[in-house]
């Protein structure tokens, strides 16, 4: 199984993109959910629900962090049955006023059911994100059927 | 594994009309395909090419079937990279899906090689082009030409 990878360019600067992953009200409003952590090297990480219960979709631990270049870190089924995947966040200038964003998730070829999740999901939250950081708008995209 | 492939999803916030435009008509391709346009009548059967501003014709192909305004699949192949050219034809998909307020686009660009340089090449191209239409559709304001841009980064 080959590593996802997804690539996006984004009217917006390199803070604004680290910030709308990294801070929960931000993300809430493109991805629906949120993500939790003090985002320190070593610390943990929760992808909470963004119903307002908390209740945890994944987790894992911040393995790098370099704000708000880059941020690694594992992606693990709260039920552990499954060994973890990793989700690499890389952002670069690209030209002025452009953010290049690549998401690499790999380590996944132990759970083939994750794969083709994430491969659904990524497309959805990172066009949502790049609507909302270049228009101010989003959808709630997990309304979003559409053939899986 | 068998060929290679380089798949790339996006929703944008218009309609599929729209979206169906602005990849087929030239006026629209350059706005945002960094000054780039095709030639073709979308018909199947016809012939297609495209060309870039700074290269004259860059690839060419065939309409191998369209279903206008939801699919179109292309016969692809470069003319202008000779190591690219030798790889032979690739086949292009786009297909194009309401979702909501949405439309899902989907380009699935595969060739009968392995570790294809070409199926690389595209795996660069697309996300800047796409991100651009994704750009100019919602705020009317394409990319610049990024590729130069990359270009000359990487010197």
């Amino acid at each position: 199984m080959s590593d996802y990878v997804y690539v996006t360019y984004i009217y917006s600067t390199a803070q604004k993109v680290w910030d709308a992953i990294t801070k929960p009200e931000f993300a809430h409003q493109y991805w629906m959910h949120t993500n939790v952590s003090d985002w320190k090297p070593g610390s943990r990480w929760e992808h909470q629900h963004g119903d307002g219960s908390g209740k945890v979709l994944i987790d894992g631990t911040v393995l790098g962090s370099n704000p708000p270049r880059r941020l690694v870190m594992t992606w693990t089924r709260p039920d552990k049955s499954k060994e973890p995947s990793r989700v690499t966040f890389d952002i670069a200038d690209y030209t002025p006023g452009l953010v290049c964003l690549t998401v690499t998730h790999d380590q996944l070829a132990h759970d083939p059911a994750m794969a083709s999740s994430i491969s659904g999901g990524w497309p959805k939250v990172l066009s949502n994100l790049k609507s909302l950081l270049e228009t101010g708008k989003a959808e709630n995209i997990w309304l979003i059927k559409g053939k899986e | 594994m068998s060929g290679s492939s380089f798949v790339y999803v996006t929703y944008i916030r218009s309609t599929q009309q729209k979206v169906w435009d602005a990849l087929t008509k030239p006026e629209f391709q350059k706005l945002y395909w960094f000054g780039g346009h095709q030639e073709t009548t979308w018909k199947k059967g016809a012939e297609w090419k495209m060309f870039m501003p700074q290269h004259g014709l860059t690839d060419s192909g065939e309409i191998l079937e369209s279903d206008p305004p939801s699919r179109v699949v292309i016969k692809w192949r470069n003319e202008f990279k000779p190591e690219l050219k030798a790889e032979g034809y690739s086949q292009c998909v786009m297909e194009l899906v309401r979702e909501n307020d949405l439309t899902k686009l989907t380009i699935t660009h595969t060739i009968e090689r392995d570790n294809a340089q070409f199926i690389q090449a595209v795996s660069g191209g697309w996300p800047r082009i796409l991100s651009s239409l994704q750009s100019y559709l919602e705020t009317g304001r394409a990319h610049g030409d990024t590729r130069t841009a990359s270009e000359q980064a990487h010197k």
